[in-house]
């Protein structure tokens, strides 16, 4: 493993607000966070990539929601 | 990442190891990794089509070194069913080893085997309409060789003697 | 790619001694030749002494259907999946593969972020199932799981990790390395018990290296 930058983030009031309700439900720092959140991006990116959907399933009425990945 | 372990923990685990007989091995029974909603596998991605090509290529280089299914099955030490679905049955999807087995045998790159397979990804697309080009150019229409006609007169037979 | 390495060792089962050897944060080209090259034919003689005397077929090393090198493939550079390896004589005696997108699944850790262990191998050669009284080294196995612990811990995770192990590996998770069992996992494969690991539990497993 690389060794690490150092960067500054700037967030708006509700980004750092929904930011730090994720690292109190998930117990972990700003940057774990954020880090967790740059694997998942990356991991969906290669898969719609290779042209595969993402989709949300409702588990009661087995409806699928596409997420239009950008 | 450093990770810092003393001789002792590695040592005293290793002996824990030894009396318990631990035998290390995790993962899936098939290359497909945990359904969870969350992980995404991208180690077994859908492939594109190209078993056609690979049945094809398969078949040719048997046939260039004037070999029997059987005796190529011998030789690369594979399964002979295996062998005969990957030449007949374009939707089978052969096992790493055997794919791995005839790479050596016909001293092929793997990598590349594996990619004709469908097994991995290859980096361009140029290489699978390459091998779609190989499998539409080599269909044969030539007429049936002494060995083909002598092997397909005895199976008829075999067929014919059925009830 | 840069790797680092950690100096370890392993247990030359035979002479019952210390042998020096690496902890690789990453799973290289060399490792993938050397599998291709030393493993799979060890492999490939195993599965099929055993055919040959009868061993069903669900007591053959899963690990026959592997291949690392599309794996390798699969993973690269993806941020989720890093590997380690573990090599010893210029060989890598094992390899692991991680995912970093899982969650906890034990009540009193449920949604919380885990490392899990997608695949891990022991060199053929090291394995007693495989290589009977001839096995070479042992703690290999333990090395790697304690790689995915400290890449938790360092990650935030707190020492969480998760698994599917295979049925004669269970007694290990389960006894020696403490690991909660959760049962069989009707979504997987085979139906494999699925273990996981607290931060608690990780601490006792480090701990039992270092108690005598």
């Amino acid at each position: 493993m690389a060794t690490k930058k150092t960067m500054t983030l700037n967030l708006t009031d509700a980004e750092m607000g929904v930011l730090e309700d994720l690292c109190e439900k998930k117990d972990l720092s700003k940057t774990a966070v954020l880090r967790q959140a740059l694997r998942l991006y990356q991991a969906i990116e290669t898969r719609v990539e290779k042209g595969a959907k993402l989709f949300f399933e409702n588990e009661e009425t087995k409806e699928k929601a596409e997420v239009m990945m950008l | 990442m450093k990770i810092e372990v003393t001789k002792d923990w590695c040592i005293r685990m290793a002996r824990l190891e030894v009396e318990t007989g631990a035998d290390m091995e995790i993962g899936g029974a098939s290359a497909v990794a945990s359904p969870d909603a969350v992980a995404l596998d991208l180690s077994s991605e859908s492939m594109p089509e190209t078993n056609i090509a690979f049945g094809r290529f398969v078949s040719l280089m048997r046939r260039k070194r004037r070999q029997t299914v059987e005796s190529l099955a011998e030789d690369a030490e594979i399964d002979v069913t295996e062998l005969v679905e990957i030449e007949e049955d374009n939707h089978h999807k052969p096992e790493p080893r055997t794919v791995y087995q005839l790479a050596k045998h016909f001293d092929v790159p793997t990598p590349s085997l594996m990619q004709l397979a469908g097994l991995s990804v290859a980096k361009n697309a140029s290489f699978y309409e390459e091998a779609i080009r190989f499998a539409a150019r080599s269909e044969t229409v030539e007429e049936l060789n002494d060995i083909e006609r002598a092997a397909l007169e005895a199976f008829v037979s075999v067929l014919s003697n059925r009830k | 790619m840069s790797i680092e390495t950690s100096p370890v060792f392993l247990l030359d089962v035979s002479s019952g001694q210390p042998i020096d050897a690496e902890l690789l944060d990453g799973i290289a080209e060399q490792q993938l030749v050397h599998w291709e090259d030393e493993w799979m034919p060890v492999l490939r003689d195993a599965v099929e002494r055993m055919k040959a005397a009868g061993i069903e077929r669900t007591k053959w090393p899963q690990s026959r259907h592997w291949d690392w090198r599309q794996k390798a493939q699969g993973f690269d550079r993806a941020l989720a999946n890093p590997g380690f390896c573990v090599t010893c004589q210029g060989m890598t005696q094992g390899m692991m593969f991680l995912d970093l997108l899982h969650k906890a699944r034990i009540k009193s850790q449920t949604g919380k972020e885990l490392v899990y262990i997608e695949y891990l191998e022991n060199a053929p050669w090291n394995r007693r199932h495989i290589a009977g009284d001839e096995a070479r080294f042992a703690g290999v196995g333990s090395l790697l799981v304690r790689a995915a612990i400290e890449l938790s811990r360092e990650e935030g995770f707190k020492g969480r990790i998760g698994l599917h192990s295979l049925p004669q590996s269970n007694a290990w998770y389960a006894n020696t390395c403490g690991m909660t069992d959760l049962g069989a996992d009707p979504d997987y494969p085979h139906q494999l018990r699925y273990f996981e690991m607290t931060p608690e539990q990780a601490e006792a497993f480090l701990a039992k290296g270092n108690t005598p």
